[in-house]
């Protein structure tokens, strides 16, 4: 089966401003798939492209193996960053016009909005005008309008930005289920606490540019067991100058550090037990956090 | 960037077009309007009556004008002309007296408004064939040309009797004349009536200014779109053009049902009341006058609700398109200002070229059919230059729309609009 996402080398700018550049990614069947960086490195700019609202100045887009077609947009669902509904349509008159875009029936429209309305809690809303509704329930009616035509592909960018920790916790589950039967899935975002909970892949961008790109965890092993965490008593103050350490977050008694690549964390233990009483020290695997730190930090060095 | 989908062009219209006559001002505007158009229709029918008359009269007290003058013969026919005209509106009296003392006095007479003002005619004013009205009341038009006729009637007269002419024919041969206007068969002009010019002035000023609010109504909507963000979740099962023709289609047609409910109405009341039925029948509007309406308005529309659509696109916010709605609205202001010109000289160069400028075209071309027969060929040309005019617009309004609904934040220069035309 074609990857059902692929970008190819596409760079797009708006004027003089680069917005993508030279970006390639590729999401299979199944996936759940995180486009990660910090606020304009160019997420939406991409994920645009990868639906046919903009064309890229340059390179490949392919969906479902194929360059992006209108038939293979009805394949897509999409729920942008802002949440877009007429404000004084109800709900249900909202989905039904969206679905019927989609390629939907007025009828098959409504019967699936109340299966999702079930669902999702929101019965009670339909018959009600959007600008009542607030701004978490809005944001599921934008998923559900995204979902209504049974997308083989969802886009969101940024879906759990305003959700409260139980409506996130409920968009988590339908995304996972949604992996189950099948669907790929790519959502944006700059939090990597719901990216490594849900994401198989990972594309991080800054400026325009991927700077990692691949499996969550091949990412996470090939960037090695680097990170130390050290609770301890006395004077801390050699950890700043030891030639082992790349960077650190001295607390006072504990400390977070990265080693060097190379560097020998055994070694390091040595030194700290002869300098301090070490209560605990832990050598761990990256977080993601940690990582999307490092290397959007890094351009600057 | 595909071809373009009748059904998603359809869902968009459906949709606008239902919203758009759920509004309470579309409610508002359908019904009142009608009220508005039946006064102005009987409001100067009620003027002219005679019983009527009365109400537009300063107070009911007759304008007190003396006229001074050293042939008092003369001025006494002009009095009795004037009486005999117009009754007792005006209060004449004769001052046989045109010295300087007198004149002062005069002045004198009108400071503490005793008078309200005096016609000076003196030997001078005779040859000259010109008198001087020395008044406050600078408004009062009509006076000034019947006392001008009737002065005129007097010189004419008195030249007449000075000539040796029997005095007792003078009244007679210089009898005013009248000129009756009657509609020739194969006219459909509809000027030939006062009230049929008012119906006619009454369309005029209804297409200027449906083409205004339905034009605005697009820029809006278009707006309103773009500022809640839901252009991009459309425009991943649409197209940007999919989008504008179905947002100018739907308004369009909101703007014609409300046009559907008038006519209505009027063949409502006709079938109903045989009054209203003779009152229309009286208006003496040819029904090919109202096919031009339509068609001029759907014409009208479609090129300002495309150039409108544009700059709803381009902009975040009324506010930010001011200056560039100003300039949208320029030629509907001058056609304005051209509708009266138009309507009393159809046929002046002014009158021709403004009405064969496509901008201009549906208020001002639509008047000069409907008052007065242009060539054929002036229609034909401002059809065809409306029409390309159109199809420009389309394109390069297009071209706006789909690069400025997706343009967030600050406000696009021109130099920026105009990259968008070239990459669009």
């Amino acid at each position: 089966m074609p990857p059902t996402v692929e970008l190819e080398r596409i760079r797009k700018s708006y004027g003089g401003y680069v917005a993508v550049d030279d970006l390639s990614l590729s999401i299979s069947p199944g996936q759940i798939f995180g486009l990660l960086g910090p606020n304009g490195a160019g997420k939406t700019s991409t994920i645009r492209m990868m639906i046919g609202i903009t064309e890229p100045d340059a390179g490949v887009v392919r969906i479902f193996g194929a360059p992006i077609s209108r038939a293979a947009l009805m394949r897509v669902g999409y729920l942008p960053e802002e949440r877009g509904l007429y404000r004084r349509m109800t709900v249900r008159a909202n989905l039904e016009f969206l679905g019927q875009l989609a390629g939907l029936s007025i009828a098959t429209s409504d019967q699936r909005m109340e299966a999702w309305a079930e669902r999702l809690e929101i019965v009670d809303w339909l018959e009600r005008r959007v600008e009542e509704l607030s701004k978490g329930m809005q944001q599921k009616i934008q998923f559900i309008a995204a979902l209504l035509h049974e997308p083989e592909l969802i886009v969101m960018d940024e879906p759990f930005a305003g959700l409260d920790p139980v409506n996130s916790m409920q968009l988590k589950d339908v995304l996972l289920s949604l992996k189950t039967i099948g669907k790929s899935i790519l959502f944006s975002t700059h939090r990597m606490d719901q990216v490594e909970k849900l994401c198989d892949s990972i594309c991080l961008i800054d400026r325009g540019r991927a700077v990692l790109t691949g499996g969550l965890s091949d990412i996470k092993s090939s960037y090695g067991r680097r990170f130390v965490q050290i609770d301890y008593d006395g004077d801390g103050a050699f950890l700043a100058d030891n030639p082992m350490v790349e960077s650190l977050n001295d607390y006072g008694n504990h400390a977070e550090l990265q080693l060097k690549p190379g560097a020998d964390s055994q070694a390091l233990l040595r030194d700290a037990t002869a300098a301090l009483r070490v209560r605990r020290f832990q050598v761990m695997e990256p977080s993601l956090e940690q990582i999307f730190i490092d290397r959007v930090t890094r351009r600057d060095v | 960037m595909f071809e373009i989908s009748l059904r998603n062009v359809w869902i968009v219209a459906k949709r606008e077009y239902r919203e758009r006559v759920r509004t309470r001002s579309f409610l508002l505007s359908t019904f009142v309007t009608p009220i508005l158009m039946t006064t102005f229709l009987i409001l100067p029918t009620l003027i002219t009556t005679s019983t009527a008359r009365g109400m537009f009269r300063d107070s009911g007290r007759p304008l007190r004008i003396v006229m001074a003058t050293d042939n008092p013969a003369l001025a006494e026919l002009a009095r009795g002309e004037m009486s005999r005209e117009w009754g007792s509106q005006y209060n004449l009296s004769v001052d046989s007296s045109v010295s300087n003392q007198e004149r002062q006095q005069l002045t004198n007479q009108l400071d503490l408004e005793a008078i309200d003002g005096y016609v000076w005619i003196d030997g001078d004013a005779r040859t000259r064939k010109e008198v001087v009205l020395t008044t406050r009341r600078l408004g009062e038009f009509a006076f000034q040309q019947r006392m001008a006729s009737a002065l005129s009637y007097a010189f004419a007269a008195e030249r007449l009797v000075k000539g040796g002419y029997p005095a007792g024919d003078v009244a007679a041969t210089l009898a005013r004349v009248d000129v009756k206007v009657v509609r020739s068969g194969t006219s459909f002009s509809a000027f030939n009536a006062l009230r049929g010019a008012a119906v006619v002035l009454l369309l005029v000023f209804i297409m200027f200014f449906s083409l205004l609010s339905y034009g605005v109504m697009v820029m809006r909507s278009v707006m309103e779109e773009k500022a809640s963000r839901i252009t991009e979740v459309l425009l991943c099962s649409t197209t940007a053009n999919e989008l504008m023709s179905g947002k100018i289609l739907g308004t369009g047609s909101v703007g014609l049902t409300q046009m559907g409910v008038w006519i209505a109405m009027a063949a409502f009341a006709a079938s109903r009341s045989v009054y209203i039925r003779t009152a229309i029948s009286v208006l003496e509007v040819a029904p090919s006058v109202l096919l031009y309406f339509v068609l001029f308005y759907v014409l009208g529309y479609l090129l300002y609700s495309a150039i409108f659509a544009s700059v709803g696109a381009a902009f975040n916010s009324v506010d930010e398109a001011q200056q560039w709605n100003f300039v949208i609205i320029l030629p509907l202001i001058a056609a304005s200002a051209m509708i009266l010109p138009t309507a009393t000289t159809p046929n002046s160069m002014v009158s021709i070229v403004s009405s064969i400028f496509p901008f201009c075209a549906p208020v001002l071309m639509f008047e000069r059919i409907a008052v007065h027969d242009p060539p054929a060929w002036q229609i034909a040309l401002s059809f065809f230059l409306l029409l390309a005019t159109i199809g420009m617009a389309l394109i390069v309004c297009g071209r706006i729309y789909r690069v400025g609904i997706l343009m967030y934040g600050k406000r696009p220069s021109a130099r920026e609009l105009a990259r968008w035309l070239r990459h669009g």
